[in-house]
């Protein structure tokens, strides 16, 4: 088994968007997904959930204020999932709730370190 | 050398109560591994670890995170759209680590001490919170 990151990326903050009780029905789509990997024994790290603000430091030590966003979309959080593959890592993507809002999912694999 | 894949919670210091956790995460133009053989890459790799030893040192260092590799996959509509990582613009994901500071300026200070990011960026996120 190995370990893949799960990045999710949107072009906007949900809590900016949906009401509260669209809110609520999006987090159970999460835990529901979650669970499900952790049932499984899928899920390594249920990862961070990633606030609105942000800083970019560029060349030259420069700072800018804001997430990454080059593209109009910033990441909104990561999990680590297990998976023997990262195509059957790509599998379990498939599942996560941020595509049914115009979110994506990437994957990676994790280089080992020392 | 041992090579393991670091855990994602081996969290070095305790939580003060008035810090707070962010995510610094590297975007480089090319991954190392890429770009270097990887005789060439473990030294870089030291010059990364001195500097994450320094930030346990200050008992700042949440996680060490981890260091993504060149193969990845986009899923996009539920669909597969991409076979490799996920580019903006000219950049792709090298890595990440979470630290603890005072403010999102001061964890920005930090990253400014990062090594090897050489024209790459690091993009400093707070972890999310109800309370925010």
């Amino acid at each position: 088994m190995n370990e893949f990151v799960l990045i999710f990326r949107n072009d906007f903050q949900p809590e900016v968007k949906f009401s509260p009780d669209e809110m609520q029905a999006i987090m159970q789509q999460w835990q529901t997904w979650m669970g499900g990997m952790a049932a499984q024994g899928q899920l390594a790290s249920s990862g961070n959930r990633l606030g609105g603000d942000g800083k970019t430091l560029r060349p030259g030590s420069v700072i800018t204020n804001g997430p990454y966003a080059e593209i109009k979309e910033m990441i909104s959080g990561y999990i680590i999932v297990n998976a023997a593959t990262i195509d059957e890592a790509a599998e379990i993507a498939k599942g996560c709730p941020i595509l049914h809002v115009g979110g994506n999912v990437e994957v990676r694999d994790i280089v080992p370190m020392g | 050398m041992l090579l393991s894949k670091r855990p994602e919670n081996d969290r070095h210091s305790t939580k003060s109560k008035n810090m707070k956790e962010f995510v610094m995460i590297v975007r480089l133009a090319e991954l190392p591994e890429v770009k270097f053989s990887p005789e060439d890459v473990e030294p870089l790799m030291n010059v990364w670890e001195t500097w994450v030893d320094s930030i346990i040192a200050k008992n700042i260092l949440v996680s060490r995170g981890n260091r993504l590799g060149a193969d990845g996959r986009v899923i996009k509509n539920g669909i597969l759209t991409t076979n490799g990582p996920y580019v903006e613009t000219k950049e792709i994901i090298g890595g990440y680590l979470i630290i603890r500071a005072n403010s999102i300026d001061e964890a920005a200070e930090i990253a400014k001490g990062a090594p090897l990011v050489g024209n790459g960026t690091i993009e400093v996120r707070s972890i999310f919170s109800d309370n925010d």
